[in-house]
């Protein structure tokens, strides 16, 4: 009883629900009290326990019903065939008995008894039973469907059973013949059988288990190379990241009530009352978070990443709400606005419109830039700026850049392009560069999530 | 908590049947996490939409239970001062004042600093004694003798600190003040924490409930919560009521009205006496319902499309 609950459970972290060990044991009490008997209420109570948000209830309850679907068969059959000494089963098999022939003989392997017994509950009992001992849920691929279900297949003894096949057939006896080819649709129903069982087995260990390697994958992968038709999982996955950047980060840092004594303002604010402390002043560190200033590169040569640096922008902003969002080809706009009051598809949509795919000029763009907006960096900036330097052999305006430098606090440049091809053809990275904090090749989700947490975390 | 009566939470549908004599219907699964609640001793987090009665299944529980309902109310900014306990500064000032007199004597006639400082230690800790000790909420539900219903309304308003602080109270209903010690529990009250999903809550604190998502009821449940609630309404008009506010939930608005807030609807449509949902009579009160310019704005030229779904 507790196997099955314990598979259910793993079928459901497959599904990428979170659930720990007290949780499990929490459910198991939760069966205890409630019992198997009234399915929705079971179903109900472990929800409250094992799922804990919305998303993770929903896939709870889908893959309630797919798993309980077929335990139950196993479950109620086994538990009827033990108590009611399978008395009416008894009678089915008597009656198959004549039906094939009266005292005609009976199977010698062990499947063969088991087809010919006629009980369904037995064979779903053997077929789980077999399903366990290859290991099953370990299934990862959908091309393994046929090898699981031919091992498990001989696990129930099917070699014997084609053996005694065989030797039926050799024999010259009616009734062996007759007995051969009642086996032989036994043995073809229970294929069917079993290969609908790996299926469903499929369904809810596997499937998830191809998922998360897909988007482990797509973390890793470059951004220029990813293809189009995983465009709407990786914006999916950056959102993700950035969340979890958000929840990391996004602490409210307050140490009002502790921190080290100031004994000097303590004394000072105390003097009104005879000098008896009564209220106690605290020194405190306040943690300010950077002013960010992020400025991207949405030109024709970054044009394949540049959604995914906006998109992460976009949800960026979550985490640092005082983030401030340019873009540029040649001319740079500041798109805050667009990003504060519109919802992610039509911002970005809006600015790929207006700015992407254009030629780039760094020269236009930086002009601008200290036009815009170098009146407000200051020490307590951090300016990010995600492109890949390719000028069209213009000369770049580093000395903006210096200026910029010069007046932040923190200067990052993450480039799309491999540090290899830096300064190749029309880069100008090397002029950008002495006049950069940090610069930083970053062409995966999982980088540009590296370098952002480390942005934030020392901040 | 010391259940008085075992036989009231026998099982969950008892719980059901015994809520909806106090005028709260609610769902298998709300009945469910209060009867597994009350029997594993688990708090439960209650996530919803506003206005689903989150708060009001804490009230009723208390009032089934027959026990005290503590509430405590979170907001940015609260710390353990204004939630657990607080040492009554006043107090401890004005006696230290009284007692300035009583010291002097106490002291007099002592060799040396060393001598003092003895003296002084063999008053213990009076100033930080039970005496001036004030306590808050969480504290007040840990000494119930009896156990109380403890409700933490609204945890995602509070801060991420105050969460951390809450997992020791919340998974061994104990907490530790510093200058007297760890405070157990007398009997373990039953917690009940909501949240409007303003922001996503820590793992840990998940981990350590049972978590109920309470959703907007379907038509059938609201019929009968609005019977229950506004028991001389009109059948016919109940079941229009309850159907237009659900074909308003379908519709993109900034917020969509609550069980509450059709309560507060039919109640105003019975004091003005209305028989029959018209154009009319919605157009004037449908500020009941929506609480924002926008929505009402969205909502009023398709008013007549949606009476024809509801009326025919």
């Amino acid at each position: 009883m507790q196997k099955i609950y314990a598979d259910f459970i793993h079928a459901l972290r497959q599904q990428g629900l979170p659930i720990s060990p007290a949780e499990t044991l929490d459910a198991l009490r939760v069966v205890e009290l409630l019992g198997p008997k009234n399915r929705e209420q079971l179903k109900q109570g472990m929800g409250l326990v094992l799922a804990k948000n919305v998303n993770d209830k929903l896939s709870y309850e889908h893959l309630f019903e797919q798993f309980f679907q077929f335990a139950e068969t196993v479950e109620g059959d086994s538990a009827e065939s033990q108590s009611v000494a399978s008395e009416p089963y008894a009678d089915q098999a008597s009656k198959a008995d004549e039906d094939g022939g009266e005292a005609g003989p009976s199977p010698q392997s062990e499947l063969g008894q088991l087809l010919m017994s006629n009980r369904a509950g037995a064979t779903e009992v053997a077929i789980a039973a077999a399903g366990d001992a290859e290991d099953i849920q370990n299934m990862q691929l959908f091309t393994q469907k046929p090898l699981y279900a031919f091992r498990m297949m001989n696990r129930m003894g099917n070699e014997a059973l084609n053996q005694e096949l065989s030797e039926l057939d050799a024999s010259n006896e009616l009734a062996d013949r007759r007995l051969a080819a009642g086996l032989r649709r036994a043995q073809a129903a229970l294929q069917e059988q079993l290969r609908d069982y790996v299926e469903q087995q499929y369904l809810l260990y596997a499937q998830a288990k191809g998922e998360q390697l897909r988007e482990n994958n797509l973390q890793a992968i470059k951004l220029t190379n990813v293809d189009y038709q995983y465009i709407e999982q990786m914006s999916r996955l950056v959102r993700k990241s950035a969340k979890r950047l958000a929840s990391l980060h996004s602490r409210r840092r307050k140490t009002k009530k502790r921190g080290l004594l100031d004994v000097r303002k303590t004394i000072a604010a105390n003097a009104a009352y005879d000098g008896i402390l009564f209220h106690t002043r605290w020194k405190s560190t306040r943690i300010e978070k950077p002013r960010v200033m992020v400025i991207c590169d949405v030109s024709g040569s970054v044009s394949r990443v540049a959604r995914f640096l906006l998109l992460f922008l976009y949800s960026l902003q979550d985490v640092l709400p005082r983030t401030r969002s340019f873009v540029f080809s040649s001319d740079m706009a500041e798109v805050t606005d667009q990003f504060e009051s519109l919802d992610i598809e039509q911002a970005l949509a809006e600015v790929m419109a207006k700015w992407a795919n254009q030629s780039t000029s760094y020269d236009k763009a930086l002009a601008d830039f200290s036009e815009l907006a170098l009146k407000d960096v200051d020490q307590k900036t951090t300016v990010i700026m995600l492109g890949d330097a390719r000028n069209n052999n213009g000369p770049g305006r580093p000395d903006i850049w210096q200026k910029v430098y010069r007046q932040a606090g923190r200067v990052l440049w993450l480039n799309p392009e491999h540090i290899n091809s830096w300064d190749s053809g029309d880069s100008i990275m090397a002029s950008y560069r002495p006049y950069c904090s940090q610069v930083h090749s970053c062409n995966s989700l999982r980088e540009l999530e590296r370098i952002l947490g480390n942005l934030l975390k020392h901040s | 908590m010391i259940i008085k009566h075992g036989e009231k939470i026998a099982s969950p549908s008892i719980i059901q049947q015994a809520f909806e004599k106090f005028g709260y219907i609610c769902s298998d699964a709300i009945a469910t996490a209060v009867y597994l609640s009350c029997q594993l001793q688990k708090p439960i987090l209650v996530e919803g939409p506003p206005g689903v009665g989150k708060t009001e299944l804490a009230k009723v529980t208390a009032k089934y239970l027959g026990a005290p309902l503590i509430r405590m109310q979170c907001y940015e900014g609260l710390d353990e001062a204004k939630a657990l306990y607080e040492w009554k500064y006043g107090k401890q000032l004005l006696y230290t004042q009284l007692l300035k007199d009583q010291l002097g004597d106490v002291m007099r006639g002592a060799r040396g600093l060393d001598e003092s400082v003895e003296r002084l230690h063999t008053f213990g800790d009076i100033f930080y004694s039970e005496q001036f000790l004030q306590e808050r909420p969480l504290l007040q539900a840990l000494r119930e003798p009896e156990g109380a219903i403890l409700l933490i309304d609204e945890i995602d308003k509070s801060d991420q600190e105050f969460e951390a602080f809450l997992l020791e109270l919340l998974s061994d209903y104990q907490v530790s003040i510093p200058e007297i010690g760890t405070v157990k529990a007398r009997s373990k009250p039953i917690v009940f924490l909501t949240s409007n999903n303003t922001r996503e809550l820590g793992d840990a604190l998940k981990r350590r409930c049972l978590h109920l998502h309470i959703p907007f009821p379907e038509p059938a449940l609201e019929n009968n919560i609005i019977a229950a609630q506004v028991p001389e309404m009109d059948e016919e008009l109940r079941r229009q009521l309850v159907e237009f506010v659900h074909e308003l939930r379908q519709m993109a608005l900034k917020k969509v009205p609550a069980i509450s807030e059709s309560i507060d609807w039919a109640r105003a449509l019975l004091l003005l006496n209305v028989s029959q949902l018209d154009q009319k009579w919605v157009g004037d009160t449908l500020n009941l319902l929506l609480k924002y310019q926008d929505d009402v704005e969205i909502v009023e030229p398709e008013l007549r499309k949606l009476l024809n779904s509801v009326n025919k």
